[in-house]
């Protein structure tokens, strides 16, 4: 009888880790800067535009195409935003440095490379917009 | 690697049968169904989602009578996952054959949790987490 109990205490964690998933898809984080950029994120940081948005993908993740579907429609729609993808699946190493834990993740830098915030997951568009807003004007 | 293109209903459908047989197993702790559902995920990782049995079921009885779909997605992130659902369940298998039962179970139970996230939140855990199972095993092969 224990088993069903293991089960269900099981799937009742995974019910809560579902949720809490859910609810951080999409935030918005501002983050420490990075004390050293990767050259493989340096060289597609386009000095010339206010907010280059830099979103990591690997192989595996099926989420990432919408991300690159959403940044990329965003980006040709809003004045000084770039986008740009990174596939990270052979190089885990920047990953390591960028303290990435899962992908997709979308990393706004400014033009000097500075790290102005970092998006977990699919964005949410207008949460997005909201918070490029001062960086962008 | 293929870069096929699937109906993304075809995996969760998967995810729900696997849920199903991996609670199962981790209520009765009878192994040689986790010893199969490990062959089942050998086979959709190693072979392709093509040969995956829970999408032949899918494809057979499933998909006819839900009619057909535009979406699309890529197979590489499902596939992979299979691969990483065969490591939990053949860490489980032994465990449990063993006399192992927590490592067992503990295994179990994770792989549980991968399945059932990702048919009731279309949430892929082994496809997000790549990143960090690269940095535990550095030599994952495609």
């Amino acid at each position: 009888m224990t088993g069903v109990w293991v089960v269900l205490a099981v799937l009742a964690a995974a019910t809560v880790l579902g949720f809490l998933l859910r609810g951080r898809d999409g935030r918005v984080r501002r983050s420490k800067p990075a004390a050293d950029l990767p050259a493989q994120v340096r060289d597609l940081i386009d000095p010339a535009s206010p907010v280059t948005l830099v979103q990591l993908s690997t192989t595996f993740c099926a989420p990432c195409r919408h991300t690159r579907v959403i940044l990329s429609d965003l980006a040709s729609r809003t004045d000084g935003l770039e986008h740009r993808e990174l596939d990270l699946t052979d190089m885990p190493e920047v990953a390591t440095s960028l303290k990435v834990l899962r992908t997709p993740t979308t990393v706004a830098y400014g033009p000097d490379g500075a790290e102005l915030l970092r998006v977990g997951g699919v964005p949410r568009r207008d949460v997005l917009v909201e918070a490029l807003r001062p960086h962008l004007a | 690697m293929s870069a096929s293109q699937i109906d993304p209903r075809g995996p969760r459908f998967g995810a729900w049968i696997t849920t199903v047989v991996l609670a199962v197993v981790l209520a009765t702790g009878w192994w040689p169904l986790l010893a199969a559902q490990t062959v089942v995920f050998a086979i959709g990782g190693f072979l392709g989602l093509q040969h995956a049995p829970y999408g032949l079921l899918y494809r057979r009885f499933v998909a006819p009578r839900l009619g057909p779909t535009d979406e699309r997605e890529d197979a590489a992130p499902p596939q992979f996952a299979q691969t990483v659902g065969f490591a939990f369940a053949l860490v489980g298998t032994v465990g449990y054959v063993s006399g192992l039962t927590v490592l067992g179970t503990v295994a179990t139970a994770l792989a549980l949790v991968a399945a059932f996230l990702n048919a009731a939140f279309a949430f892929c855990l082994g496809c997000e987490m790549y990143l960090i199972i690269r940095r535990f095993a550095p030599a994952t092969g495609k």
